[in-house]
């Protein structure tokens, strides 16, 4: 698997953060394993991957919460990797925000300031300032109980913000919030990082958040880092079977690489893909549900990839159907393909038989 | 990673409606509602007749009798109610032992701090089942018979003792140190530990230690995280533990009577002395009423604290 980085606007100049062989071992456990990053200055970057991934851990050493057991980690050029946190230029809104419940609005965003030994009218400043950025104003005197969710996390966001770090890391910043709260921040802190042009580093289990949101996208998994790209190319060239699985859905088609251009699908077809895999190697095509033409059976275009089957299940979402076609005989072992059609056309009925076809410029071959 | 989860501040938003206090309920609730309240009463009952029986009447006698009079022959008097006692107070003597009374316990009570505040963050930065194991430690002492430890204590301060003997052997002198203030504040300290440790531990136990990081990446070392941070949140424990350890140091009786000697008279063996020896028993009981006051005082400042904190979102053993 080749990590895309030169065509995806991967980083000129300084890094941001450049990690070089970074791992992280809790006693016997190994949280983050190898990792290779670098990430740009101005960058909108998200760490995505399912929890117990390491994300976290991989946010907590840049932070310096964590020191990683080996490896090498810069932030614009300086080792920091066995810094303690407080000498670093970054400042991190936590999952759950961790705002201290003992002072005010006012005196959490002071915080930084007055660790740095900012006083006084400069402090006050900053602090309007910040709490302006956010949104907060006439809440500075109140306590953080006092404040809604998606307040606390604007209180959080100033509190980090205010101190100007060289990057921002955010763990799940929007974790705790409401479906359309959640929503509304998204397009809020993109246009936040958009203002203060700094590095964000944003961790995130929420595949659909991290390609909202973000300008690269790191996928990681049982600590490794699998595949750092756009979301464009993490969705349509997943680098593994993992991030094609985890990143959207898909149809996994089993088969067997049958040399550098064919792969022989289980289902019966053999399709024509292009492919680095040797030979022999098991592997799946991913096919999205989207780029799945249904048709009736036998009536498929000629030269695309075609399977038979019959319609298994259908599923009526308001704005598309989703069916599940099954291949071969039914029962176990029956491959099946999800396919998603617009509204608009007829209902399809289960146990009809169809065809599905797709472009094969669409589809990406991965092994494990 | 070893994070607990904070609960969420949603808390401190409910403020109407309590639990099985509905605002408006219907027969069917109101007759659930009365049956609840009449087990609680039945259930309650037994514990109350026995405090009742056993602390509130005794409490009332002391208070009629702190208004009586002593006669002449040592006898008390219940006619002729007066303020004579409590005036007696005043006197410089008594002020006196009250004063050094409060020094000790403050002094004490400081002490305490200072040794069971790192003990107790050490305590509950442990993994789990060690801090079991040790808290298990912490109690030992504290179960064990009071009147033991503290004979323990004299011995090991003893001028036969083995503190004497080292600081002998080691060119010093003999020690001497019992039957000084300074052998009842070890003495009390020793004693009153627990009383410190535990709401300590509590309160470093619930802390949310994010907020320690979060200070940490905010610039603060760890010092600094320390002072702005950790010692803010376990406000209500420190608070707590002192309150637990001032009121017995103040009232204390056997750790004095034991380790002080003559010397150090304090609050507690000199109401008893009224009692006894003195037999002046309206003096005896004006002067336990005051400390009875005085270590309520001690305990609504305690009860005030852990509302506040709750209010705050600290937190509180």
């Amino acid at each position: 698997m080749s990590v895309d980085t030169a065509t995806s606007g991967a980083p000129v100049g300084v890094p941001a953060v450049e990690m070089h062989g970074i791992s992280k071992r809790f006693g016997d456990v190994v949280a983050v394993d190898k990792v290779d990053l670098e990430i740009g200055d101005g960058e909108f970057f998200a760490l995505l991957g399912p929890s117990g991934c390491g994300k976290t851990t991989t946010l907590r050493m840049i932070a310096g919460l964590d020191i990683p057991s080996e490896g090498r980690l810069a932030i614009f050029g300086e080792e920091v990797a066995s810094w303690p946190p407080d000498r670093r230029p970054v400042n991190t809104v936590f999952q759950a925000y961790a705002l201290f419940s003992h002072m005010t609005v006012a005196q959490n965003i002071a915080f930084g300031l007055q660790m740095r030994g900012i006083r006084g009218a400069e402090a006050d400043r900053q602090v309007a300032e910040a709490t302006a950025l956010v949104r907060l104003e006439g809440m500075e005197q109140r306590r953080p109980s006092q404040l809604s969710g998606g307040q606390q996390q604007r209180v959080a966001l100033a509190r980090a913000l205010v101190n100007h770090p060289k990057v921002l890391l955010l763990d799940e910043p929007l974790g705790a919030l409401d479906l359309k709260l959640r929503q509304e921040m998204q397009t809020e802190l993109k246009a936040l990082q958009r203002e203060v042009g700094i590095t964000f580093i944003f961790v995130t289990h929420d595949q659909e958040e991290a390609l909202a949101m973000s300008d690269r996208v790191g996928v990681m998994s049982e600590g490794r880092l699998l595949q750092v790209g756009t979301p464009t190319q993490v969705y349509e060239h997943p680098a593994n079977r993992f991030v094609a699985d985890f990143i959207g859905r898909t149809n996994l088609l089993e088969g067997v690489v049958e040399g550098r251009t064919a792969l022989r699908l289980d289902a019966g077809a053999v399709v024509a893909v292009e492919t680095d895999l040797a030979a022999g190697t098991p592997a799946a095509l991913s096919v999205r549900p989207e780029q799945v033409r249904l048709h009736g059976r036998g009536e498929a275009p000629q030269g695309a990839p075609c399977l038979d089957g019959v319609i298994g299940d259908a599923t009526y979402l308001g704005h598309a159907f989703v069916y599940t076609v099954s291949m071969g005989a039914p029962g176990d072992g029956a491959t099946t393909i999800t396919v998603r059609a617009e509204t608009g056309s007829a209902a399809l009925a289960v146990g009809e038989p169809v065809s599905v076809s797709w472009s094969p410029a669409t589809t990406t071959v991965v092994a494990d | 990673m070893p994070s607990r989860r904070r609960a969420k501040p949603e808390a401190a938003q409910q403020t109407a409606a309590r639990p099985g206090e509905p605002a408006s309920a219907t027969p069917n609730e109101l007759d659930a509602q009365r049956r609840a309240r009449r087990t609680g009463t039945l259930i309650a009952t037994p514990g109350a007749l026995y405090l009742l029986i056993f602390f509130m009447v005794p409490l009332g006698l002391i208070t009629v009798y702190s208004f009586a009079t002593r006669t002449s022959t040592g006898r008390t008097s219940l006619s002729g109610w007066n303020l004579d006692s409590y005036e007696r107070i005043a006197d410089d003597v008594i002020l006196g032992i009250i004063a050094r009374s409060a020094w000790l316990a403050f002094i004490t009570t400081v002490l305490c701090l200072i040794v069971a505040y790192p003990f107790a963050y050490y305590l509950a930065t442990r993994p789990p089942r060690l801090r079991a194991r040790l808290l298990v430690l912490v109690m030992i002492p504290f179960w064990t018979n009071g009147l033991v430890r503290v004979f323990a204590i004299r011995f090991l301060l003893g001028s036969n003792g083995p503190a004497s003997a080292l600081s002998e052997a080691m060119g010093f002198g003999t020690f001497r140190i019992l039957f000084t203030p300074t052998a009842v504040v070890l003495g009390m300290v020793y004693g009153f530990l627990t009383f410190m440790v535990l709401p300590l531990y509590v309160a470093l136990e619930r802390m949310d230690w994010r907020l320690v990081e979060a200070a940490r990446d905010l610039y603060a070392s760890g010092a600094k995280a320390f002072w702005k941070v950790t010692v803010p949140l376990t406000r209500s424990g420190i608070v707590a533990g002192c309150v637990l350890v001032f009121v017995p140091s103040f009232g204390s009786y056997v750790v004095p009577e034991i380790l002080g000697g003559a010397k150090t008279l304090l609050i507690g063996s000199y109401v008893a002395r009224q009692f006894q020896a003195a037999r002046n028993w309206p003096l005896g009981a004006a002067l336990s009423v005051l400390v009875i006051v005085a270590m309520l005082v001690a305990v609504a400042v305690n009860q005030r604290n852990s509302a506040n904190a709750e209010r705050t979102g600290a937190n509180s053993p």
